[in-house]
């Protein structure tokens, strides 16, 4: 490893970046996890107790989350409700992906790339508090629903998981965009052309040729989106209303109002536990390795 | 015939109202600034006005937030740009066992939730008895920033010809001197892109910042806590200003990244 | 100056692959030299060994009688030139030629002084502001052998470096090559599969094949009096027949080649009667009547081809062996058609036998 780095860049270069990528590595990656994950396993005690007779492994942090009924209905329910997410933005932006790659004229995908590119951009607390004017109880949407006669009442858009979901789906859109964007721009146009030619139908071509061509993309596409959907928190927060709360905010709790870290970490744990079997999921459903990932 | 055309229309329509959904919102967030509502809304429409803007221009706190931020974005750029070089320069010499672990590794800060590596930040950090601010901030960003920086410089590296540094040392050239005259050049734009992304990337972020911000608040932390208390059009106002900062970034690097493209390719 | 390179019985081993066989070579200062061989047969470990891009496995190799071992690529009073040429697209054409100084600590002045002088020599002046992307492939070329002049190397190496080049100009470039190394009297070592260009350019020429050198001389030399089945067939057309030597008579053996008959070729030492060996025939050595003391091959045609200035010939033996024949275009006729016979005749002295018939 590092006769490999000397060779090219000289001694004191390869030791500054073996040096840089360890502290990364070491200090900042795995350390942290690590001590996340001993911390789970521990009692909460006083300052004065750790290292003393009560400081001692256990699952007690896991049990609670099953003793506790309403911590374990919205765990279930941000693991189903990201899957939704995930599932809604990947109808949404396929066809949106396959256009722009394959459709669209090269003067047009730029420009529509471009337009895609801005929103990207834009903070994600800004493009979920934009969500929150549209869909309040006396916000424009409900305001052009009642003028066309659609509906007699306003409707409570933010009471349930509606408005997180509309709100997540737009928020991490382009994480699935671009990836399938990226895959199916790679498929050589011809192909299309040869199984249209052979008389296979569009849907046909679609699933026969172009989808698994761009099984890395959906791939990547799938375990992004699914993981900023369990993993957020701004946007549950400022779209969802107390009777609607994500995995990420009772984790929250813990910290800040319970002032319990150890069973904060042990939910957080458990929540990049689902995150990890999502992403194995992904991979073997969809049979891509994890240097396929993330290209 | 027939229903190609269909087809070919009901896939305009489509793009129409997708971006349509894209847009409608960040338009009417920003018609909502202009509005002498005291809540930020578009209906009922009560009338222009600007006094949002200066209600933000004398709002200490954002101003106070906008310092923190940049200081923090500041602070991430300088760590983990130099990071991302050094994985990416590993990665494109190294070959051998354990590469595609190593790889796996570098790239799980990306796939990990950004309130996990909050979290482990502050647990790992409090055993050291450093308490959450702008540093824990920095490193914990750092943590995952690190990763785009470093998949931005791999993706150009990655075309780059060795043979180029041999004909340095060839040359009579130090190892140091290639990569300083030769390769470093090369990665230039990488490294510009790489730095303006993670600094961008900071300054939005807020599910890490959240759990590592101690009492310093950022500006994105700002806003979120804005908009559940005492929300106000000039949440809008912030909202317009850093979304037309934004655009404007984003057209001149697109554009620029274009031309670059077009003159290499 | 001394400037010969010393291949001191080096060896090349990757793990358990032996890409140089043990080798001892000494190339003399001044001279033109080139290793010539198919891809993969070692030629750039070779190079890569002379250039401190690696070091042997065993034996050294010493660069004006200075052992080089551990001396880093940086340090070898070696320049290259590349195969892809290798110029720095960043840099103007005056900073790569000035590389190598600025990086020794030159000062501008000189350095621009040197450039100059090297754009001259290889008749760019005025291009030093210009970009890379700017300059045709020939000029590139000449860029690349400008910069690696610039360091006042003793010897410079180069690697295939006419390959990416179109015909008319990899020819043209041959004779510049060989006229800067006439001008700056430096060692030029030089690898390439393509043996016009070894041949034309070099004052000798080393045949590689298979991590191993098969022979050692000038192009003449290479030419006339193959050592080895390899090179016979390498280096020009030929013909191998094969047969068992039956006799050695003054330097010319006797084979019995079966169908053939007995046919005759000169011959090198180390052949005995009894042994199986191989006579090769350039096509260029055929005639199609039998004059004195010439050998014959009776034939059938079998190809014509009139390529303006010269005709080759496809003819079958009776053995059922197809040989090529290369005629001057004067002696075209009508009767050349195919299935027509024809008496292949040659002189012993210009064949070669070489032994082992198990080479070709």
């Amino acid at each position: 490893m590092f006769s490999q780095l000397k060779a090219r860049f000289g001694s004191s270069l390869a030791v500054g970046i073996l040096g840089m990528i360890a502290i990364w590595l070491l200090g900042m990656v795995i350390l942290p996890q690590l001590l996340m994950v001993d911390y789970s396993f521990r009692p909460n005690l006083f300052p004065s107790e750790i290292g003393g007779p009560k400081d001692v492994y256990s699952l007690g942090n896991y049990e609670t989350l099953f003793s506790n009924l309403i911590h374990l209905k919205i765990f279930l329910k941000t693991i189903w409700s990201s899957v939704l997410v995930t599932a809604l933005t990947l109808l949404v932006s396929y066809p949106i992906a396959f256009y722009l790659a394959k459709v669209a004229t090269p003067r047009q995908a730029a420009f529509c790339l471009l337009l895609l590119v801005i929103p990207f951009w834009i903070n994600e607390i800004l493009r979920t508090f934009a969500w929150y004017i549209i869909l309040a109880y006396k916000g424009p949407l409900n305001a052009m629903l009642l003028g066309l006669g659609f509906i007699d009442r306003p409707i409570r858009f933010l009471s349930g998981d509606g408005g997180v979901l509309i709100g997540m789906v737009y928020a991490y859109i382009l994480f699935m965009i671009f990836p399938i964007y990226n895959a199916i721009e790679s498929l050589d146009s011809n192909q299309v052309k040869a199984a249209r030619n052979l008389g296979a139908g569009w849907i046909r071509t679609h699933w026969r040729v172009i989808i698994p061509h761009a099984k890395p993309g959906i791939a990547t596409g799938c375990i992004m989106t699914f993981m900023l959907a369990a993993g957020s928190y701004a946007v549950p927060s400022l779209l969802g209303s107390p009777g609607s709360r994500w995995f990420t905010q009772i984790i929250y709790n813990w910290f800040f109002e319970g002032g319990d870290w150890n069973q904060g970490a042990a939910y957080a744990f458990l929540l990049l536990i689902i995150c990890i079997g999502f992403i194995a999921l992904v991979m073997r459903i969809f049979k891509v390795g994890l240097g396929d990932i993330a290209k | 015939m027939k229903s190609e055309t269909i087809l070919r229309w009901s896939v305009r329509f489509y793009i129409g109202v997708f971006f349509l959904y894209l847009f409608t919102p960040l338009i009417i967030m920003g018609l909502a600034t202009f509005n002498d509502s005291r809540f930020p809304t578009v209906s009922p429409w009560k009338g222009f006005t600007l006094k949002w803007f200066s209600a933000l221009a004398e709002d200490d706190a954002m101003w106070h937030a906008l310092w923190i931020s940049v200081i923090v974005a500041v602070g991430v750029l300088v760590v983990a740009v130099p990071i991302g070089i050094c994985c990416a320069l590993f990665l494109s010499t190294f070959q051998g066992r354990g590469k595609t672990f190593l790889y796996s590794l570098m790239m799980s800060p990306l796939l990990t939730p950004g309130v996990i590596v909050g979290i482990s930040t502050l647990i790992f950090w409090k055993g050291l008895s450093v308490s959450g601010g702008v540093m824990l901030t920095v490193i914990a960003q750092t943590t995952f920033i690190a990763a785009y920086v470093m998949l931005m410089v791999l993706a150009r590296l990655q075309r780059f010809d060795r043979t180029l540094e041999n004909a340095a040392l060839s040359l009579g050239a130090t190892q140091w001197q290639a990569f300083r005259r030769i390769l470093l050049p090369y990665l230039k734009p990488a490294i510009i892109s790489a730095a303006g992304i993670a600094f961008l990337q900071s300054f939005e972020n807020y599910n890490t910042t959240l759990f590592v911000k101690g009492y310093d608040t950022t500006l994105t932390v700002y806003i979120a806590s804005k908009v559940r208390t005492g929300l106000t059009p000039a949440v809008n106002a912030l909202g317009l200003v850093m979304i037309s900062i934004t655009v404007i970034l984003a057209i001149v690097y697109e554009v620029k990244r274009r031309r670059e493209q077009s003159i290499h390719s | 100056m001394d400037s010969s390179v010393h291949l001191d019985n080096v060896v090349m081993e990757f793990g358990d692959f032996t890409a140089i066989q043990k080798t001892d070579l000494k190339i003399e200062s001044g001279e033109f030299f080139s290793f010539l061989g198919p891809s993969g047969c070692g030629k750039t470990t070779i190079l890569n060994m002379i250039s401190g891009f690696l070091d042997p496995t065993h034996g050294d190799v010493k660069i004006g009688g200075q052992g080089m071992r551990g001396v880093p690529a940086n340090k070898r009073p070696t320049s290259m030139i590349f195969q892809n040429l290798a110029l720095f697209p960043l840099m103007t054409v005056a900073e790569n030629i000035e590389f190598g100084l600025e990086v020794r600590g030159v000062s501008k002045g000189e350095r621009k002084k040197a450039s100059d002088r090297l754009l001259e020599l290889v008749a760019l002046e005025g291009s030093g502001t210009k970009k890379v992307s700017e300059l045709s492939g020939g000029q590139k070329q000449r860029i690349a052998i400008a910069r690696a002049l610039a360091v006042e190397p003793q010897v410079l190496l180069l690697d295939e470096p006419l390959s990416a080049l179109d015909l008319k100009l990899r020819q043209h470039m041959r004779i510049e090559l060989k006229e800067i190394q006439r001008k700056t009297g430096i060692t030029f070592i030089y690898i390439t599969h393509d043996q016009g260009e070894a041949l034309t350019m070099s004052d000798r020429v080393a045949v590689m094949s298979a991590g191993k050198i098969q022979q050692v001389a000038d192009p003449i030399t290479l030419y006339r009096d193959p050592k080895t089945a390899f090179v016979a067939s390498f280096v020009g057309e030929n013909n191998g027949i094969k047969g068992c030597v039956t006799q050695l008579n003054n330097g010319i053996a006797d084979l019995d080649c079966g169908v053939l008959g007995h046919l005759q070729g000169r011959v090198q030492s180390g052949v005995n009667v009894g042994d199986n060996a191989t006579l090769f025939i350039r096509p260029e050595h055929f005639r199609l009547a039998a004059e004195n003391n010439m050998l014959t091959i009776p034939s059938a045609i079998e190809e014509v081809n009139f390529e303006g200035s010269y005709l080759t010939l496809n003819a079958n033996t009776q053995a059922q062996t197809s040989l090529s024949i290369q005629l001057g275009s004067h002696q075209y006729t009508d009767s050349l058609v195919k299935g027509a016979p024809v008496s292949l005749s040659y002189r012993a002295e210009d064949a070669v036998v070489i032994g082992g018939a198990d080479h070709v």
